[in-house]
């Protein structure tokens, strides 16, 4: 095979990769700090598809500078969830440490977004217009880089960046971690469970806004977008360790390179197949995957 | 006449009407509309085995409809064998399968079953999408099967094939009471109770020596086995199958929504779940397609986060209760007349025609056991630990 389009290959791999890292990190935090997986993760990247489109057709923004009205309305929405529709679970579930009616309540609320996307929205793929990235190439030599990729793959190491930052060295991120680690412990401390719970989901959400904005230049939105994505998720974070904030990045990038370099050697629908093959095996040989601790499974 | 005998004479007649039901019922669409409901009740109830009792969430359980429906279809294409000899074939397949998954995943806790199970379907379903041929098996990929019909207005049992709507309606009938009978003697078996110890709480259930991984896999494997059947028998009601209709999370997580919603764990929870929701999802399909996409959808979702919250085990819990208080009127107020008030079955059964549903309640915990559909007897030993409050002789 020719080195030029095995490098190609790779280096879309690791970018894209990247950036399935980023839709999963949103995932994995709320995980994390709740010990509870979040079905709904696909459709919040969905909805965060949406507001990005519509932030960047009704302000006339470029996608990144419109990560200012992103954010804070996607995290203030996953906030909201979680404090009307996952807090009251764990108050009725008091003794169960990852109660399974999450994963219940999370999948009704993907059929409900996802449905009503489609109601509101209708089924039609929208691209972004205006769009200042569209097409955008970076020549080096004879690889060519696509531009939006690669500001998603800058985008996800800043936000991953800026979460272990938020995590090790800030006062809330130390309760976010204590947490995590042990609740009860925590209360005793004078932490505030849910609030710290609310916070972790809504920094979650807002994760899955910001692949939202990173994704817009180049992907189209439609209301199922998120389910490719959400069952990639699921994949990327059990590859990494549920938890785990680079896991999350080195299972992306494992996930990317596969679905890059597989069409080589293969039809290119059976890539997704080796992906689901793979997931089984980590699940099998190693579930705490390869950053995971041990307890969280 | 005591309430448990109320019971079980309403049970009885709800039973008989639901087999009466196609001498009222002629139009091929509504017998159509039910024999879904009674589909969808049947595949809830065999997923309820490991769903509900067994306290795990598996999402995955259109793998074993699609293996049910592909092996008793090739079969019948390429061999010419009988789909009901290729039904059970199939099963045993979708039983090993089953033992296969379970096995390992069976023993992860929480998300990770869920996980498991969906990843498995999807990547079953990519396989096949991707395979024309299995070594001499014709999957025919994405493009799916398509069994030839008899010749017009022909119908052969031994095809599997009929020309009018009845006997497929008898066929999954009589699968539904057969599979809620096995249900109910199994939840009131030795097993029944190890699963749901397991599924409570299975440190103690381990401590107390129960082998709770091996009864959840026991369960698996029965699960899968009853499933694929139901999967030979859509392959024959649509005569056509492919990956995305037998293959899907849709259906795996919709079997799983019913449930939810009707009540994990008890026997009358997925017949009142389907009860509910088919008509809903076959109505606005019907008349909100056009207009309104994706309605029922939404619906679905609103419906199972609000029960979720606020009836965490279903809604059977409060129209049993119901039940119970009309059995209470009536059982004193009709002494001796065995005969059966078709009044009290409303609470349950919302919309008549399909009332045939509800034959199970009296097996829920504050029922006693005995009274089957079928008058089979209760498992060994099962009756004198099921028998609760309101035995009254």
């Amino acid at each position: 095979m020719d080195p030029v389009f095995l490098a190609q290959d790779c280096i879309n791999g690791v970018l894209m990769g990247l950036i399935y890292g980023l839709v999963a990190l949103g995932l994995t935090l709320i995980f994390g700090v709740l010990k509870v997986i979040n079905f709904a993760h696909g459709s919040f990247l969905m909805v965060g598809m949406y507001v990005a489109y519509w932030a960047v057709t009704l302000s006339g923004l470029s996608p990144y500078p419109a990560l200012v009205i992103i954010v804070p309305a996607m995290f203030l929405f996953g906030y909201w969830v979680q404090h009307l529709l996952i807090r009251p679970i764990f108050i009725a579930e008091k003794n169960v440490r990852e109660p399974i009616t999450v994963i219940i309540v999370t999948t009704g609320l993907w059929y409900v977004l996802d449905n009503l996307a489609l109601l509101v929205f209708g089924p039609d793929y929208r691209a972004l217009n205006p769009n200042p990235l569209k097409g955008q190439m970076l020549e080096m030599g004879e690889i060519i880089v696509s531009v939006p990729k690669l500001y998603g793959a800058l985008a996800t190491l800043a936000t991953a960046g800026g979460l272990h930052l938020f995590l090790q060295h800030t006062r809330l991120g130390r309760a976010v971690r204590a947490t995590s680690l042990d609740r009860e412990a925590a209360s005793l401390m004078g932490i505030g469970q849910w609030k710290i719970f609310n916070i972790a989901f809504g920094i979650g959400t807002a994760v899955a806004g910001i692949s939202g904005a990173v994704l817009t230049p180049f992907y189209n939105v439609y209301p199922t977008v998120g389910i490719p994505f959400d069952i990639k998720s699921f994949v990327i974070v059990v590859l990494g360790g549920l938890g785990s904030i680079w896991g999350a990045l080195v299972g992306g990038v494992i996930i990317g390179l596969i679905e890059s370099i597989g069409p080589n050697f293969m039809t290119s629908t059976w890539t997704e197949g080796i992906v689901y093959a793979l997931f089984l095996l980590v699940l099998f040989v190693k579930p705490s995957g390869l950053f995971g601790q041990k307890q969280d499974w | 006449m005591t309430q448990q005998e109320f019971k079980r004479n309403c049970l009885i007649a709800v039973t008989l009407a639901a087999f009466a039901l196609p001498l009222v019922v002629r139009s091929a669409t509504y017998l159509h509309i039910l024999i879904i409901l009674y589909l969808y009740a049947y595949m809830t109830t065999t997923w309820n085995l490991v769903g509900g009792f067994a306290g795990v969430l598996p999402l995955g359980h259109s793998v074993f409809v699609g293996i049910g429906a592909y092996t008793s279809t090739i079969l019948w294409l390429q061999y010419g064998i009988s789909p009901w000899i290729g039904m059970l074939v199939g099963a045993v397949l979708a039983a090993g399968v089953g033992y296969l998954i379970g096995k390992p995943t069976l023993k992860m806790r929480g998300a990770y079953f869920a996980l498991s199970t969906m990843a498995f379907v999807e990547g079953i379903r990519v396989m096949v999408e991707n395979i024309d041929m299995l070594g001499p098996l014709k999957l025919n990929g994405p493009r799916g099967l398509n069994i030839p019909p008899l010749q017009m207005g022909e119908g052969s049992f031994w095809a599997f094939q009929f020309s009018s709507k009845e006997p497929y309606y008898y066929i999954i009938l009589t699968m539904l009471v057969a599979v809620l009978a096995m249900t109910s003697a199994i939840s009131r078996s030795k097993m029944g109770y190890y699963l749901k110890s397991g599924g409570e709480d299975p440190d103690a259930a381990q401590a107390l020596g129960v082998n709770v991984a091996r009864y959840k896999v026991a369960a698996m494997v029965i699960s899968s086995f009853l499933t694929a059947l139901a999967g030979t028998f859509l392959a024959q009601l649509t005569l056509f199958i492919y990956p995305k209709s037998v293959l899907t999370l849709d259906l795996s997580f919709e079997l799983a929504f019913i449930a939810l919603i009707g009540g994990r764990g008890s026997i009358a929870g997925p017949i009142i779940g389907a009860l509910l929701l088919r008509p809903v999802t076959e109505f606005s399909r019907i008349y909100f397609s056009a207009t309104l996409p994706g309605l029922h959808l939404i619906i679905l979702g609103v419906v199972l986060i609000v029960v979720m919250l606020y009836q965490p085990r279903g809604l059977t819990e409060p129209l049993l209760r119901i039940f119970d208080k009309v059995a209470a009127r009536f059982a004193p107020a009709l002494p001796d007349t065995p005969d059966t008030p078709d009044t009290p079955d409303t609470p349950d059964s919302p919309d008549s025609p399909n009332s045939p549903d509800s034959p199970n309640l009296p097996d829920t915990p504050d029922a006693p056991a005995g009274p089957d559909t079928q008058g089979t007897p209760a498992a060994p030993g099962a009756t004198a630990s099921a028998s609760p409050r309101e035995e009254r002789p």
